[in-house]
């Protein structure tokens, strides 16, 4: 078979063409507007209600939910696991509030444990590259593409909210969000409080999955907010207050 | 004031040496070629690096995941091995800078070999930050440097950056007087060459030195000067490094007392690998009249002094936490001390604490062997004092549910284990190459000089 010069810049014209136009069409796709106009806050922050939590025993939908947004893999072993919102006993979280007779009552019972994004982050003072830092509203970030995995931050966090990529993890993806990004191995990730989402107008996806109403999202510098009208009439615990980090996540018990 | 008749003071050289026959006792090696026994300690480090090499080449391509770390020791061997290292490397530079500006003239037997290993050390040091990151190849954003990345910049906060640039001046300095000091040998070295390339190169790396007064003058000014920038650095190295940890909230690493702790551990542990090295360079290569037993015996009684202050440095952080009454601190220190790597806390205490008290008797001090020994335990000591500082404190950090255990995998032990074949293959290429003796500073102790400086101070 013989090909003349027409027939090649034909075929080469629709290879071309046959590669790019789905592209073209994506990257249009891509820069539609939202529907929504982002959340605006000055401070969030979030309010977790344990008596309603522990009203649905064994309920995992924040966990599950973060997990599909935020493409966590989900790695068997230990040793490499990856966290982005876990539970644990309230013995273990709160270790300092406990009493002798509290065992009975709250101590074996879960918490809901994250990111506390707080005001005073002791991970972003010591990351050498600026691939975590704070918001101004106070989102403690993280910037994967920055990270070059020295895992300061996970030493200097006293609260092991943040996990490394010891290996590769896009293999334990078990359904990929398309829309977020996969991280690599040898960076350090952690709860994002949803930045894409609340870019997106949309509340954080914990929040929107729990289904007894336990997790509230809102800005505290906003005295009409549900949380700050929340920490106004009950009583709320933080973890480890006296490190100093000034956490904003809070704890109703 | 008349001093004690110089007669009756041990000379620093054995031996009654004329000055030709310094230049051919210590250049031996140099001049005469390899022997077999260098040749075989030679190709034994070289494999033993290679072996690190391929550890290495395999975690960098796999994921730091190959080491036996996890999300709670997130930490252990590699800093273990980057603060056992930048430690050993202390020695050189006080011996070099501290004990020049001092006038402690017994320093001129054993200054080069100390600077060689301060600097072989840092090199080996230095590789430990750069492999444990989980993207190595990224190292270089430590830098400041002009970038495209618009606002982006690294951040002066953080304590790692702080390293960045002590350890990089810290090599830089101590080459710096490493191979400043070696000038004058060099030009030795091509005054007595046999072969044209030996002398044309020797030649030119001594700056085509000329010997003469004006030249020697400015050598000396130089090296006083060089000896200035340095001290400082012997104190803020160290002290740099421990603020990695001491700026980071885990109980047992959140401490004023670790700068001065660290500082004199680095010491403590650089004159232990000293003369680990030296014992053995004095005995297979014949230099017993250049590093003599009072050299030794005067290494041995800084072991003493900064061994003391170590172990001072165990009571304290003990006494801190008892006394602060924070629940944290107390169980750092319990846990230290009775949880599951006891083992490797009284091993710290038993080597550091306890073997160097041997040295205070006279005898030992003078037995080669025992201080060869002690020397040995306290390499280990001190590598497993900052194996205890770092896997102990992160191990059962606050959140008891992540609570974890740690063990090293074969490939950090390889990775170990090639650093130290790094370090002995770059310290035989130097012992081979160059004078491991400051051959011009030790004509200058041989005999009239020194006792004419004795006289007139």
């Amino acid at each position: 078979m013989t090909v003349d010069r027409r027939a090649f810049f034909k075929l080469a014209g629709l290879a071309v063409a046959a590669v790019e136009l789905p592209v073209l069409g994506a990257a249009r796709a891509h820069v539609d507007p939202p529907e929504e106009q982002p959340l605006k806050g000055r401070r969030w922050a979030m309010v977790v209600d344990l008596a309603a939590c522990h009203r649905y025993p064994g309920c995992t939908r924040c966990m599950d939910a973060c997990r599909r947004e935020h493409n966590v893999p989900s790695i068997p072993d230990r040793k490499h696991e990856v966290k982005w919102i876990w539970e644990d006993s309230f013995g273990h979280a709160f270790p300092a509030q406990g009493s002798p007779y509290l065992d009975s009552e709250l101590a074996g019972k879960p918490v809901l444990l994250l990111c506390n994004h707080c005001d005073n982050p002791p991970c972003v003072r010591v990351c050498p590259t600026q691939a975590t830092w704070k918001r101004e509203d106070g989102v403690v970030m993280m910037d994967w593409h920055r990270c070059i995995g020295c895992r300061y931050c996970i030493a200097a966090c006293p609260y092991g909210s943040r996990s490394f990529n010891w290996v590769d993890p896009r293999p334990y993806i078990k359904t990929l969000n398309p829309d977020f990004p996969t991280r690599t191995k040898g960076v350090v990730e952690k709860c994002n409080l949803c930045e894409e989402r609340l870019a997106e107008g949309r509340i954080p996806a914990c929040v929107e999955a729990c289904p007894a109403g336990a997790l509230h999202f809102g800005d505290l510098a906003d005295p009409e907010s549900p949380v700050r009208q929340l920490l106004e009439s009950r009583f709320a615990v933080r973890r480890k207050p006296g490190l100093g980090t000034q956490p904003q996540v809070y704890y109703l018990v | 004031m008349a001093e004690a008749p110089p007669a009756t003071r041990q000379p620093l050289i054995l031996g009654e040496k004329s000055l030709g026959q310094v230049s051919r006792d210590i250049l031996s090696l140099v001049e005469g070629g390899a022997t077999p026994l260098w040749w075989t300690a030679f190709l034994i480090s070289f494999t033993v690096l290679m072996i690190g090499a391929a550890a290495i080449t395999y975690q960098i391509a796999t994921g730091v995941g190959t080491w036996g770390l996890n999300k709670t020791v997130g930490w252990a061997f590699d800093i273990t091995n980057f603060v056992f290292w930048i430690g050993i490397g202390h020695a050189g530079t006080l011996i070099s800078a501290v004990l020049y500006l001092l006038r402690q003239r017994w320093r001129t037997s054993v200054n080069r070999s100390a600077e060689a290993m301060t600097l072989f050390a840092v090199l080996c040091a230095g590789l430990f930050p750069v492999i444990h990151l989980g993207r190595p190849w990224f190292a270089y954003w430590m830098a400041p440097y002009p970038n495209t990345r618009g606002s982006l910049w690294i951040n002066f906060r953080s304590p790692l950056v702080w390293d960045f640039f002590a350890i990089s001046t810290y090599l830089t300095i101590s080459f710096l007087f490493w191979y400043f000091g070696m000038i004058p040998d060099l030009a030795t070295l091509a005054t007595r060459a046999k072969s044209r390339l030996r002398r044309r190169l020797a030649g030119f790396l001594s700056f085509g030195w000329s010997g003469s007064t004006s030249t020697w003058l400015r050598y000396e000014t130089v090296y006083l000067l060089l000896a200035g920038l340095a001290t400082p650095l012997v104190v803020s190295v160290h002290t740099i490094v421990s603020w990695d940890f001491a700026t980071a909230l885990i109980p047992g690493w959140h401490s004023t007392i670790f700068p001065p702790y660290f500082v004199t551990g680095a010491i403590f542990s650089g004159f232990a690998m000293v003369l680990t090295l030296l014992l053995i360079a004095r005995k297979t290569m014949g230099l017993e009249d250049y590093i003599t037993v009072r050299h030794v015996d005067a290494m041995c009684k800084i072991l003493i002094a900064t061994g003391g202050i170590v172990g001072f440095s165990y009571l304290i952080e003990v006494f801190t936490a008892l006394y602060s009454g924070d629940p944290y601190e107390q169980f750092a220190v319990v846990n230290r001390a009775f949880g599951p790597y006891a083992w490797a806390y009284w091993l710290v205490i038993a080597c550091n604490v306890v073997a160097p008290q041997l040295l205070w008797f006279k005898k030992l001090r003078h037995n080669m062997l025992v201080v060869w020994i002690i020397s040995i335990f306290i390499n280990v000591g001190m590598w497993f004092e900052r194996f205890v500082i770092i896997v102990t404190s992160l191990h059962r950090d606050f959140v008891p549910s992540s609570w974890a255990m740690y063990r090293p995998t074969i490939i950090e032990i390889a990775t170990l284990a090639g650093t130290f074949g790094l370090f002995f293959t770059c310290f035989l290429l130097f012992a081979r190459f160059v004078p491991v003796i400051a051959i011009s500073e030790v004509k200058g102790v041989l005999g009239p000089g020194h006792r004419h400086e004795e006289a007139g101070s």
